[in-house]
């Protein structure tokens, strides 16, 4: 029994250690799969954040009222924030999440991409300020032709 | 992969274009292929990394990415990578300019 109480007692010590290593791991596609595979936009924020309440200012996305070209959509995301990381979201597609971007001391939130989206909708950019809380932004868009059917 | 950095009173500036299908759930069961996109992206310089993100199937095909970032002096490496789904992954090195 004792023995049994030392093995135990081992994992826990060897779980406490992996759990912050696992928080600081830069990856976000292995450390939460969850938030990839979201339908919705929310649900999205929740399994990346934990939380969906976000505050609505300091961020700005930059994307075309009309999108002719369904299939490269440019989007910019530029903030001031003092942050963690950055995701973006949207909702025409089956899955929510596009991007989140992992910052370092050397980095200036000012990102340049191309996406794809299926129809017409919304895009959301979250901002993980290093204070905890999230800071968000949601501008929609029109889609003449739809950009996933390939 | 193309990628081209320019160093102007401080600030680099990143522009790099991966060649990749970008193949999502979708596309692929319509073609009857393996979805495969690039997952994730990392730009080191001097061994440090300075930009890094983890994308989904929605990005363009043969998507073109933008950033900057503070430091990175002319004529330092860039090294740009980028996996996919399957576990391709692909390096480039370029000099800042």
């Amino acid at each position: 029994m004792k023995r049994r109480e030392f093995l135990g007692l081992g994992v826990a010590a060897v779980s406490a250690i992996l759990a912050p290593a696992s928080l600081s791991a830069i990856d976000y596609r292995a450390t939460k799969p969850d938030a990839w595979t979201a339908h919705n936009v929310k649900d999205a924020i929740k399994a990346l954040y934990g939380t969906t309440d976000t505050i609505e200012k300091g961020v700005k996305i930059t994307i075309p009222k009309v999108a002719a070209n369904g299939g490269a959509i440019p989007v910019n995301i530029k903030s001031d924030i003092d942050a963690v990381s950055v995701a973006l979201f949207q909702d025409a597609n089956p899955e929510s999440a596009v991007a989140v971007w992992t910052l370092n001391e050397n980095s200036i939130i000012n990102f340049d991409l191309k996406i794809k989206m299926k129809a017409s909708g919304s895009m959301t950019a979250v901002v993980e300020g290093k204070d905890g809380k999230l800071y968000s932004v949601t501008k929609s868009l029109e889609v003449a032709l739809g950009g996933c059917e390939g | 992969m193309k990628v081209k950095a320019k160093n102007k009173n401080g600030i680099t500036k990143v522009k790099a274009m991966a060649k990749h299908d970008m193949i999502t759930y979708d596309q692929a069961k319509k073609k009857g292929v393996k979805a495969n996109f690039i997952t994730h992206w990392e730009a080191k310089v001097n061994g440090k990394v300075v930009y890094e993100i983890s994308t989904s199937q929605f990005l363009s095909k043969n998507p073109i990415i933008k950033f900057q970032f503070k430091g990175g002096n002319k004529g330092d490496k860039i090294e740009m990578t980028w996996i996919d789904k399957l576990g391709n992954t692909k390096t480039k090195k370029t000099k800042i300019k």
